[in-house]
C-alpha cells in the first residue's frame, strides 16, 4: 500500500476506461459553481473539522443539509444546549390506508397498518450536526433537503393503484438513454429484483429487514460498489472501505480545507462515473437528488437569496447530481408521520448493532475529533492503545507499559510500511494482535478483542432536551395500558393482582402485553403464577400477574426507545439482539422461541426458528441441546394450540435429538457440579425416546451412544446412570446390571468402594426396570456387602443410602419386602403382573394424574 | 545473468536435493535490490517494502545482470493474508523477536526461511529445536581437544548460529522452539533482552554483543502447545504471529489438484483424481478441520492435524488404490477408504468424529449427490 494522491491513483487505473478529463471537468464545474457544495461522509470527524473551518470563513446565510426534510421543525431542539449527542432524529410513517400494499408483509397482520421508522443518528462530530451548530453560531438558517424516507419505500402494489403522481416503480423513471445502454437496462433484473416482485423476495421478516436496511443506507454503498473503488482497493490493498476512507481522508491533516474538498470530490466523481445509473435509480438516489435540487431552488427563492449566499452540505456522491434534471421527485404517500429526537448510544450507531450506515468505532472517532480540536492529532493512536489496554486490564488481563510501547512502535512502523503518514485503526488493531495476543487470535484473542470493541465503540448515551415532550415508546405504553383497561394502575404505586384467561380476547391481549413488558424488563408487572410451559403445569389458559407502577417505569421505557417506537417493536428488537447474543446456545434460542410465542410475535417465531436451526448445528453441548429438545417438545404441543406451523419444528426436533445423542460422549467425565444436570437431561432424552410419539427419533442411535458412554465413563456415578438408562430402555437385562454390581464385589477395595456412587447413578435414572430385576440386584448387592469389610462398607454406606433414598417409598418398601423374603423373614406374596409394558403403565398413570389436575383447574 | 562464480556455485547447488531460498531466488532478490527506492534498516539487504514484495509477489522488475537488462518476475512465495507478512516484517525491524505459530504444514518454516533470505541474505543460521537441544547449541561450545591443550581462548570457541547471527547483525532462525526444554529456551531471554551472550570462560572477551539487525524468527507448532510452553519472560519478548491453515476453499482445491497431479506424474501413474472427487476430499478436510460445515453444522474436530498436506496424501493413496485394487477410476469411496487413516491416527475416538460427520453431514448431502452417498456408505462400512 502506498500513499498517493487521488490523481496518482488515477494513473494506475487506466484499465477502468475512466475518462479522467471528464471527471476533472465535472469536479471543476462543481467546485467553482456559485452555489458552494461541500461533500461529507456521515460520522467523519475530519470532514466535520474541515467543514467547520469553511463555514466560519464563508459565513453563508443559509445552509442546506442532507437531512430529513420532514424534520425541519426539529432543528431548534437539536441546537438546544440541553440536547447532547449522540441523539437521533426519529421519523416514522404509518401507512394507514395501505397505500403501499405492504400490510401483512411489513406488519404483523393485514389489518395492521405497517409502520416504517428511520433513525438519523448524530454524533458530536457528525458533519451534519456540526453544520447545524456552526450555522446557529454564525446566524445562518438551516434547511434539511432530503426526500422523506417514506417516499422511498418500494410498493408491493401495481403502479396504477398508487395515488402518487410519480409512482415509485422503476418504469416511472425516465432513463436517459444516452447514459444507459441496452445492456445495462437488460441487466436490471440481475442487479436488483423489480420492486413489484418484492412480495416474492422472501419471508415478511426478510422484506421488513431489507426495507429497513435500504432506508438506513445512504449513498456510500454505491461508492463501495463502483468499479473505481473496487479497482482502487485492489491496487492499494485496502481490505475494507473503512480502511480506504481512513487512509485517504480521515487520518490525514489537510492544512487547507479546499484541498480536502477537491480530493474528496474527485474521489466521489470517479466513483459515480463508474457506477451504473440504474443502481442509482433503483436505490432512490436519483429521486432523492431531485428532491434536494427542488428544495434548494425553492429555499433560495423563498428567502430571496442568491446562490452565493448559500452552502450545500451533502454526501459527496450527490455533488455530481444531474442539475439539468427537470423531473419532479416522487410525492410521498399519505399516512401518519411522526418526527422527534431521541437519545441514542454509541453502541446503536456502531456497525456491531447492525445499523446499516453505522460507524465501526464511534469512541475512536470521538477521540480523533477531541484530539484534533486540541491540536494533538498525531497522538490519537497512542491514546487509543492506552485505552484498549486499560479496558483489557479492567477484565484482569496483564498488559504492561512495555506492551503499550511495543504496540505503539509496531503501529507506527506498520503504517509506514503500508504507506501511511498517520496510522489508521486497522494498523492499530493489527499491532495490538501482534504484540498482545500470544497464539491463534481466534482462540487466544477473546479478551483482547473484547477490550478492543469496548475501547472502539464506547458507552456514551445522549440526552434530549425536555422541551420536546414524550417519546413514542412511552406514549405507546400508556396507550396500551388504557386500551387494556389497566389505567387504574398508573401513577398510583399500588399493587394490583390481575388474573388473565387466555381463552378470552382481553385476557389474551393482556397476557401478550405483560409478557412483552416482562421480557423488556419494564418493572411494572410480575408473573406470579403460570410457568412458561403451560402444558407442564396443567394450567393451560390462566396466568396470574401482579402489577405495580412506579416512576422507574418511565425511565425504563425511555431506555427502550433505542429499540423501537412501540412496545411491540422494542420486544422484537430486543429479542433479535438476544438471538444474536445467544446464537451459539440451542437451549437459550429454544427458550427465545417459546418467548416469541408468548409475546405473540409470529414473524419473530419464524426468525427464531431459523436461528434455532443454526444454533442446533453449532451447539455441541449436551445439556444445551437437550434443553432445546425438551423446550421444542413443549412448543410442539403449544403450537397446536396457537395454530402455528409445525413442519420445521419436527425437523429441528429430529436434528436436535441426533446432535444430543452424539454429544453424550462429551459428558462421560462431567465434573461433579454438572453431574446431576447431565443425569436429568439423560432422563429427559430417554423419556423422549420412550414416549414414541415422535417416530423419526432414532432410538438405536441414542442407545448406542449411551452404551458407548457407559463404556467410556471414568465416573462411577455417571457409569451407573448410563447403565441405568440402558436398563430402562430394555437394552440391558437387569441381570447384566446385577452382574456389574457383582463384579464390583470381586474388585479391589479401591474399586469396590465406588459401588455406592455407581448404585446412586443407577437409581437416579432407573425405576421400573429396577423393580423388574429386583431379585437379581438384591442378590448382587448382598454379595457386595458380604464381600466388603467394615472400613470399605463405611465408605460405601452414605452413597448407598442416598441411592436408595432416591426411590419412591412404595418401591423402597417393595424392595425391602423382597430382601425380607430372601432372608426368610417374610412369606412371599405374588406380585400383580403387568399385562401392558411398564412404560405404558407409567404414561397411563401420568395421564390420569394430569387429567385430574386439569379438571380441577377448570373447575369442572 | 549470474556471474561465473555464481554459475559454478549454482551447478554445485543443483546437485543438492534442496537449495536455500537465497540461492534459489537470488535473481529475484537482486532485481528487488536494484529497484529498491525505500530506505532499508541497517544492515538489511532490502527495504521492508521490497521484502514484502519478494514474499507476496509483485510486478516483474527490470534488473541488470552482467550488463544486460532482464525482466525478472517476482513470484508469490506465501499464499495467505498479506497482513501476516507485513506484521512479521515490522516485528523483525522492532525490538521484539518473531514467533510464527500454527498447525503443522502451514508454511511457518517456509515463511521464516524467505524472511531471513530477503532481510539478511542468508537463511542458514538455524537452530533446530528438539528435546535434545542444549544451551551450548544456542550459545557456544568449545573445541575440547584444543581447550585441553591450550586452555580456553577465543580461537577454541565454536560459535553457535545465534552467535554468528549476533556478530553479523543477521536473523537467526529457531525452528520448533517449543520442542526444547524450558530451561534451554530460557537461555534466549538474555540474548533477546540484553542482545548479548556472556562468555565467563574468557575474562578479556567475556561478552559478545549483537550488531544492529540481529533478531530471531522462531517457529512453533500449536500441536506442541503446553508441552514446553514458553515462560512468561520469553513470551514477552516475542510477537506471536499465527499462520492459519489455508481456509480459502478454492485455493486449497487448486493446491491439492496441482500437487497430487505432480506427484502422480512423478510416480508415472496414468490415473488422475477427478475434480468432483478433489472437491469432496477438500470439503471434508476443511469442514472437519474447522469443525463447521458450509451448511453451518458444527462437527467434532479430530485430535490429529488435518492439513492440506494430508489431503494431498489421501488423494494420492486413493489414486493408487483405485489403480491397483479398484476400477482404475478414483471415486468418493476410494477417498473415504483412505481418509480414515489420515483422520484417525493418534486417538481411536477420532473414529466417532468421522462417523458423526458421515451421519450428520454426508448423509444429508447424499440424498442429492451420488458421490456423497458413496462417501457416506463407505465410511460407515469401513468403521463398523
Amino acid at each position: 500500500m502506498t500513499q498517493q494522491s487521488i490523481s496518482e491513483k488515477h494513473k494506475q487505473l487506466t484499465e477502468l476506461n475512466l475518462d479522467i478529463e471528464s471527471v476533472k471537468a465535472q469536479v471543476e464545474a462543481v467546485l467553482s459553481s456559485e452555489l458552494y457544495w461541500f461533500p461529507v461522509r456521515h460520522h467523519s470527524p475530519n470532514v466535520a473539522l474541515n467543514l467547520r473551518k469553511v463555514m466560519v470563513k464563508r459565513k453563508p446565510r443559509v445552509v442546506f443539509i442532507e437531512g430529513p426534510s420532514q424534520a425541519n421543525d426539529l432543528i431548534p431542539f437539536i441546537i438546544d444546549t440541553k440536547t447532547k449527542p449522540p441523539v437521533a432524529i426519529y421519523s416514522s410513517f404509518r401507512d394507514d390506508g395501505n397505500m403501499l400494499g405492504l400490510a401483512g408483509i411489513a406488519s404483523a397482520a393485514e389489518d395492521l397498518p405497517p409502520v416504517f421508522p428511520v433513525w438519523y443518528p448524530m454524533l458530536q462530530y457528525s458533519p451534519e450536526y456540526v453544520a447545524i451548530k456552526v450555522a446557529h453560531e454564525i446566524g445562518a438558517k438551516v434547511v434539511f433537503i432530503d426526500l422523506p424516507h417514506y417516499a422511498r419505500i418500494k410498493s408491493a402494489k401495481p403502479v396504477e393503484v398508487l395515488t402518487s403522481e410519480k409512482p415509485v416503480s422503476l418504469d416511472s423513471h425516465p432513463i436517459d438513454e444516452s447514459r444507459v445502454s441496452d445492456e445495462i437496462v437488460a441487466s436490471i433484473d440481475e442487479i436488483e429484483p423489480h420492486p413489484d416482485a418484492l412480495i416474492d423476495e422472501g419471508s415478511d421478516e426478510q422484506i421488513d429487514e431489507r426495507i429497513k436496511r435500504e432506508l438506513e443506507e445512504g449513498s456510500e454503498h454505491l461508492i463501495v460498489e463502483s468499479r473505481f473503488y473496487q479497482e482502487l482497493a485492489k491496487t492499494a490493498g485496502y481490505r475494507t472501505y473503512e480502511e480506504a476512507w481512513d487512509s485517504l481522508f480521515e487520518m490525514r491533516s489537510f492544512d487547507d480545507p479546499e484541498v480536502f474538498r477537491k480530493e474528496f470530490s474527485a474521489f466521489c466523481a470517479a466513483s459515480r462515473a463508474t457506477t451504473l445509473p440504474v443502481r442509482m435509480i433503483l436505490d432512490s438516489t436519483i429521486d432523492r437528488e431531485r428532491h434536494m435540487l427542488r428544495s434548494i431552488d425553492r429555499g433560495l427563492a423563498e428567502m430571496n437569496l442568491k446562490a452565493s449566499d448559500a452552502m450545500v452540505v451533502c454526501g459527496g456522491f450527490h455533488l455530481f447530481m444531474d442539475r439539468e434534471d427537470k423531473n419532479d421527485p416522487p410525492t410521498p404517500p399519505g399516512g401518519t408521520v411522526y418526527n422527534t429526537i431521541v437519545p441514542y448510544s454509541f453502541f446503536q450507531v456502531s456497525e456491531l448493532s447492525g445499523y446499516a450506515a453505522g460507524t465501526r468505532a464511534p469512541q475512536f472517532y470521538q477521540r480523533v475529533w477531541d484530539l484534533q480540536n486540541e491540536q494533538r492529532f498525531d497522538e490519537v493512536y497512542v491514546e487509543h492503545i492506552v485505552a484498549v489496554l486499560t479496558e483489557a486490564r479492567k477484565k484482569g488481563n496483564v498488559y504492561s507499559s512495555a506492551d503499550a510501547i511495543a504496540v505503539a512502535q509496531h503501529t507506527e512502523m506498520l503504517s509506514r510500511l503500508r504507506g501511511r503518514t498517520i496510522p489508521v485503526l486497522d494498523d492499530l488493531h493489527d499491532a495490538l494482535v501482534t504484540c498482545c495476543c500470544k497464539g491463534d487470535p481466534l482462540e487466544e484473542g477473546g479478551p483482547l478483542f473484547t477490550a478492543i470493541d469496548a475501547a472502539d465503540i464506547g458507552h456514551k448515551i445522549g440526552k434530549v432536551t425536555k422541551e420536546l415532550g414524550q417519546l413514542p415508546v412511552v406514549a405507546d405504553f400508556y396507550s396500551n395500558m388504557e386500551s387494556l383497561d389497566l389505567g387504574e394502575v398508573l401513577g398510583k404505586e399500588k399493587r394490583l393482582n390481575v388474573e388473565v384467561d387466555k381463552r378470552e380476547s382481553l385476557g389474551e391481549q393482556r397476557s401478550v402485553f405483560f409478557h412483552r413488558l416482562r421480557f423488556l424488563k419494564v418493572p411494572v408487572c410480575a408473573l406470579t403464577e403460570a410457568p412458561s410451559g403451560d402444558f407442564t403445569s396443567g394450567k393451560l389458559f390462566r396466568e396470574k400477574w401482579q402489577l405495580k407502577w412506579s416512576p422507574s417505569v418511565d425511565s425504563a421505557l425511555i431506555e427502550l426507545n433505542i429499540y423501537g417506537d412501540s412496545i411491540e417493536r422494542a420486544a422484537l428488537a430486543a429479542l433479535r439482539k438476544c438471538l444474536k447474543d445467544d446464537q451459539d446456545s440451542a437451549g437459550k434460542i429454544a427458550q427465545h422461541l417459546l418467548r416469541s410465542v408468548d409475546m405473540d410475535l409470529p414473524d419473530m417465531v419464524r426468525m427464531t426458528e431459523d436461528s434455532l436451526s443454526d444454533a442446533i448445528d453449532n451447539d455441541v453441548r449436551f445439556i444445551s441441546l437437550v434443553q432445546a429438545l425438551t423446550t421444542m417438545l413443549v412448543l410442539d404441543k403449544y403450537l397446536i394450540y396457537r395454530n402455528l406451523r409445525r413442519g420445521m419444528l419436527d425437523d429441528l426436533i429430529v436434528r436436535c435429538f441426533d446432535r444430543a445423542c452424539f454429544a453424550i460422549l462429551d459428558v462421560v467425565a462431567a465434573p461433579e457440579e454438572q453431574q446431576d444436570q447431565v443425569v436429568s437431561m439423560l432422563v429427559a432424552l430417554a423419556e423422549v425416546t420412550q414416549q414414541g410419539d415422535k417416530q423419526n427419533l432414532d432410538r438405536n442411535l441414542f442407545a448406542q451412544h449411551v452404551r458407548d458412554a457407559a463404556d467410556a465413563s471414568p465416573v462411577p456415578f455417571l457409569k451407573g446412570a448410563f447403565l441405568g438408562i440402558l436398563s430402562e430402555l430394555r437394552e440391558l437385562e437387569p441381570t447384566e446390571l446385577a452382574d456389574f454390581v457383582r463384579g464390583l464385589a470381586k474388585s479391589s477395595v479401591e474399586v469396590m468402594v465406588t459401588a455406592g456412587d455407581f448404585l446412586d447413578g443407577v437409581m437416579a435414572v432407573s425405576r421400573t426396570s429396577l423393580m423388574l430385576g429386583a431379585d437379581s440386584l438384591i442378590k448382587a448387592i448382598d454379595e457386595l456387602l458380604r464381600a466388603a469389610e467394615w472400613e470399605p462398607f463405611l465408605v460405601m454406606l452414605p452413597k448407598m443410602r442416598a441411592a436408595f433414598e432416591r426411590m419412591h417409598i412404595t418401591h423402597r418398601d417393595s424392595l425391602a419386602s423382597r430382601v425380607a423374603e430372601i432372608y426368610g423373614l417374610k412369606a412371599a406374596s405374588s406380585l400383580t403382573e403387568l399385562n401392558i409394558s411398564t412404560a405404558a403403565a407409567v404414561t397411563v398413570a401420568r395421564l390420569d394424574k394430569r387429567v385430574a389436575e386439569i379438571m380441577k383447574d377448570w373447575e369442572l | 545473468m549470474a556471474g561465473k562464480k555464481e554459475e559454478l556455485a549454482s551447478a554445485k547447488a543443483v546437485e543438492a536435493l534442496r537449495q536455500p531460498s537465497e540461492v534459489l531466488y537470488r535473481d529475484e532478490l537482486e532485481a528487488l535490490k536494484q529497484n529498491d527506492k525505500d530506505p532499508a534498516p541497517e544492515p538489511w539487504k532490502l527495504s521492508p517494502r521490497a521484502v514484502l514484495n519478494y514474499i507476496v509477489g509483485g510486478k516483474p522488475l527490470k534488473a541488470k545482470f552482467d550488463g544486460k537488462s532482464v525482466e525478472i518476475p517476482i513470484t508469490r512465495k506465501f499464499f495467505g493474508d498479506d497482513s501476516i507478512v507485513e506484521r512479521a516484517i515490522v516485528t523483525l525491524a522492532s525490538d521484539r523477536a518473531l514467533l510464527l505459530v500454527g498447525e503443522p504444514g502451514t508454511g511457518k518454516s517456509w515463511l521464516s526461511e524467505h524472511l531471513a533470505a530477503a532481510i539478511s541474505g542468508t537463511s542458514t543460521l538455524t537452530v533446530q529445536g528438539t528435546a535434545g537441544t542444549t544451551e551450548e547449541h544456542i550459545k557456544y561450545s568449545w573445541n575440547i581437544a584444543r581447550v585441553i591443550a591450550e586452555g580456553p581462548n577465543s580461537g577454541n570457541l565454536i560459535p553457535s548460529p545465534t552467535m554468528v547471527a549476533m556478530k553479523n547483525g543477521s536473523l537467526l532462525r529457531f525452528e520448533e522452539i517449543t520442542r526444547c526444554l524450558p530451561d534451554v529456551q530460557d537461555s534466549l531471554v538474555s540474548i533477546l533482552s540484553d542482545k548479548a551472550i556472556a562468555i565467563p570462560e574468557l575474562p578479556d572477551e567475556n561478552m559478545v554483543w549483537a550488531r544492529p539487525g540481529f533478531n530471531v524468527i522462531a517457529t512453533a507448532n500449536t500441536r506442541d502447545q503446553g508441552v514446553n510452553e514458553l515462560s512468561a519472560a520469553l513470551k514477552r519478548r516475542f510477537n506471536y504471529i499465527h499462520i492459519p491453515i489455508v481456509s480459502d476453499h478454492k485455493t486449497e482445491v487448486e493446491i491439492v489438484q496441482k500437487r497430487a497431479g505432480e506427484l502422480l506424474k512423478r510416480y508415472e501413474m496414468s490415473v488422475s483424481v477427478p475434480p468432483p472427487i478433489i472437491e469432496i476430499l477438500t470439503t471434508v478436510f476443511r469442514e472437519i478441520r474447522e469443525g463447521k460445515t458450509d451448511d453451518g453444522v458444527s462437527v467434532k474436530k479430530p485430535t490429529t492435524t488435518v492439513s492440506t498436506a494430508e489431503a494431498i496424501s489421501v488423494a494420492i493413496d486413493a489414486a493408487l488404490y483405485a489403480r491397483f485394487f479398484g476400477s482404475g477410476e478414483v471415486g468418493a469411496d476410494d477417498v473415504a477408504r483412505n481418509l480414515i487413516g489420515s483422520i484417525v491416527k493418534e486417538d481411536a475416538n477420532d473414529l466417532a468424529v468421522l462417523k458423526e460427520y458421515a451421519v450428520l453431514v454426508a448423509k444429508r448431502r447424499g440424498e442429492k449427490d451420488k458421490n456423497w452417498r458413496d462417501f457416506h456408505d463407505t465410511v460407515l462400512k469401513s468403521i463398523k
